[in-house]
């Protein structure tokens, strides 16, 4: 087991990563920008190393101080969160190369599920349903028109180095496909310094069901269920709920096993989501992500299992918590991302959080790193705190969440609260009948009211 | 807190016996630092002048080995709004003098020129000079020689 973990991240999963740390008897080390100073996990752990200024690339992306500061601290493992350099399989390699362990997947796999289109060959390959699309990148010299036709209209091209909902651009006609094309390449050029694109149906009203994988790097696998992430602004998750309101246990269970038989075969090491859009009864894989993710508290509500110190012991050489048929989802969860942002214009709201009173009884969970008198820095997400709630049914955990919300407080910046209490009675929601863009449909319609 | 040694094969009873005769010499004479250096180790006993800590530091379990105390961080803290302070720019641990033995780059009292080098701090094996970013004298170094340094942290006063 290791000794000394260096948490390189900020937040609320810097501080989610430390009492995991702190529950396995592992010594912290928290490295901090000049803006987060006063982070609650810098307070809380054994050690902490001013890594750099605000900006993420001199601090939390700087891989040469985040070296400097395992080197002075001596910690042995680094747990990189998600974001920044999770999903970065270079840093992987380096800090294998500097005698550091790398709490997270091999950098081969972080390598072959970040470019989107061998992720999709490699899934196609392993068994899992795919999106019907271009068979790889589509080149201008090939017969876009042809390819997209075999498809079928409409279609959305994608870039190969995107990822997290970046990088898409509809074509709804074919007169539409050529403007798509040459867009989304040169969005996808500046944004990602790779301007290849490949095409794929663009399905009408999918769900998101993402499905939690756990491997050992051995062959042993197991999946603990999925999460609905429907509910996205511009892309981004904003209410995730497990179990899916729309599977039953064959359904979950046939996906499950699709899946975690394909990271056996793949000898997948640490925690893993796989990301599908479902649509009349259909799975179709849009993306593997090869890290932790904000919303698996939900899966760690309905299992039982801590995500967080399972991925540091299986880092560590452990075997996976349990078997396959040992794994239970029991009840209900709904996690709500409440951002510093204006619930109507979402403008950010950063800021010194004047009031602030969690909610707190039987199945809710807080994850936050915020306090009252906490200054939320300009310069990164707008995440304020995660709450999680839980119930024995879906109707027993969405009056728990309208409970909760209703006595939670952060005042002095602007939050998405109000937001959350509107989505939680409202009738669609309750009824658990929505799809991808039902919320920004939503919005609209809140906005010419 | 302890150099993180690149070898990671455990020490053995011979090398503890070493250390220990290494210590006896240092206070036998008025040496503060004693390296020793053979094929497959390297050893560096110096005299421990500071008291701990802003952070915890890591003891290894052989006596009289090196622990660079970060006790200057304690102090230094109200330094770092002096008019005159020089900060670090980067992490790594810092060295008064270009090599072990030889004469540090500044002392106090020193009239230094822009862009004259003050220290060196190293990180991952490369050596980083740290030039003066004014000209002006050294009225106070704030870092131990051998210390761990994070970015900001407060290296010298030059006024």
């Amino acid at each position: 087991m290791f000794d000394k973990i260096l948490i390189a991240n900020r937040g609320e999963i810097a501080l989610r990563i430390l009492r995991a740390c702190k529950e396995l008897g592992i010594l912290t080390v928290a490295v901090h920008s000049t803006a987060d100073a006063d982070a609650m996990h810098v307070r809380l752990a054994d050690e902490s190393v001013c890594i750099g200024p605000p900006p993420s690339k001199d601090s939390y992306l700087n891989v040469p101080a985040l070296l400097a500061a395992c080197e002075i601290t001596g910690a042995d493992a680094v747990h990189p969160g998600y974001g920044f350099l999770s999903e970065n399989a270079r840093f992987a390699e380096i800090l294998a190369d500097h005698n550091l362990h790398f709490i997270g997947p091999k950098a081969e796999h972080i390598r072959l599920m970040g470019d989107k289109i061998e992720a999709k060959k490699t899934a196609k390959r392993l068994g899992i349903p795919v999106v019907p699309g271009s068979d790889g990148g589509v080149t201008p010299d090939q017969d876009a028109l042809g390819i997209a036709k075999a498809i079928g209209f409409p279609v959305l091209v994608k870039a190969a180095a995107g990822g997290g909902g970046r990088g898409m651009k509809v074509a709804q006609t074919e007169a539409d496909l050529a403007l798509a094309l040459t867009t989304a390449a040169n969005e996808a050029k500046s944004a990602f310094g790779d301007a290849s694109v490949y095409l794929e149906k663009y399905l009408q009203k999918p769900r998101h069901i993402e499905i939690q994988v756990l491997g050992d790097g051995r062959g042993g696998a197991i999946h603990l269920g999925e999460r609905d992430c429907s509910l996205q602004r511009r892309h981004q998750k904003v209410w995730e709920e497990g179990p899916s309101p729309v599977l039953n246990a064959a359904s979950r269970a046939k996906i499950g096993e699709t899946v975690a038989k394909a990271m056996r075969e793949m000898k997948y090491l640490g925690v893993g989501t796989i990301e599908f859009l479902y649509e009349d009864g259909e799975f179709y894989f849009i993306e593997m992500n090869t890290r932790i993710q904000v919303e698996h508290p939900v899966t760690e509500m309905i299992t039982g299992i801590d995500l967080v110190l399972e991925q540091i012991r299986i880092a560590a050489g452990g075997d996976l918590p349990m078997q396959q048929s040992e794994v239970v989802i029991n009840g209900h969860s709904i996690e709500c991302r409440v951002n510093a942002e204006n619930p109507v214009s979402f403008r950010p709201s950063p800021g010194k959080i004047q009031q602030y009173h969690p909610p707190g009884g039987l199945g809710v969970r807080i994850d936050s790193a915020v306090y009252q008198g906490y200054v939320i820095p300009p310069y990164y997400d707008s995440l304020v705190g995660k709450l999680i709630v839980h119930g024995k049914t879906r109707v027993e955990c969405l009056m728990r969440l309208r409970r909760a919300l209703d006595e939670m407080v952060v005042d002095g910046i602007e939050t998405t609260l109000p937001l959350f209490r509107a989505l939680v009675r409202e009738p669609a929601i309750i009824d658990g009948d929505y799809h991808i863009h039902w919320l920004e449909q939503y919005l609209a319609g809140q906005q010419t009211e | 807190m302890a150099r993180q040694p690149t070898d990671k094969t455990p020490a053995k009873s011979e090398d503890a016996e070493l250390i220990r005769e290494l210590a006896a010499l240092l206070d036998e004479t008025s040496l503060t630092e004693i390296e020793l250096e053979r094929a497959g180790l390297r050893i560096r006993v110096a005299r421990n002048v500071t008291v701990a800590a802003a952070l915890p530091s890591a003891l290894p379990a052989a006596a009289g080995a090196v622990v660079a105390a970060a006790a200057a961080a304690a102090a230094s803290s109200d330094m770092s709004k002096h008019p005159g302070v020089v900060p670090s720019p980067m992490v790594g641990t810092c060295y008064w003098a270009p090599e072990p033995g030889a004469k540090p780059f500044v002392e106090v009292g020193a009239k230094v020129s822009a862009g004259q080098t003050l220290m060196i701090i190293e990180a991952m094996k490369t050596m980083n000079q740290i030039p003066s970013p004014r000209a002006g004298t050294v009225t106070q170094i704030l870092v131990e020689d051998g210390q761990p340094v994070e970015f900001g942290e407060p290296l010298v006063i030059i006024e």
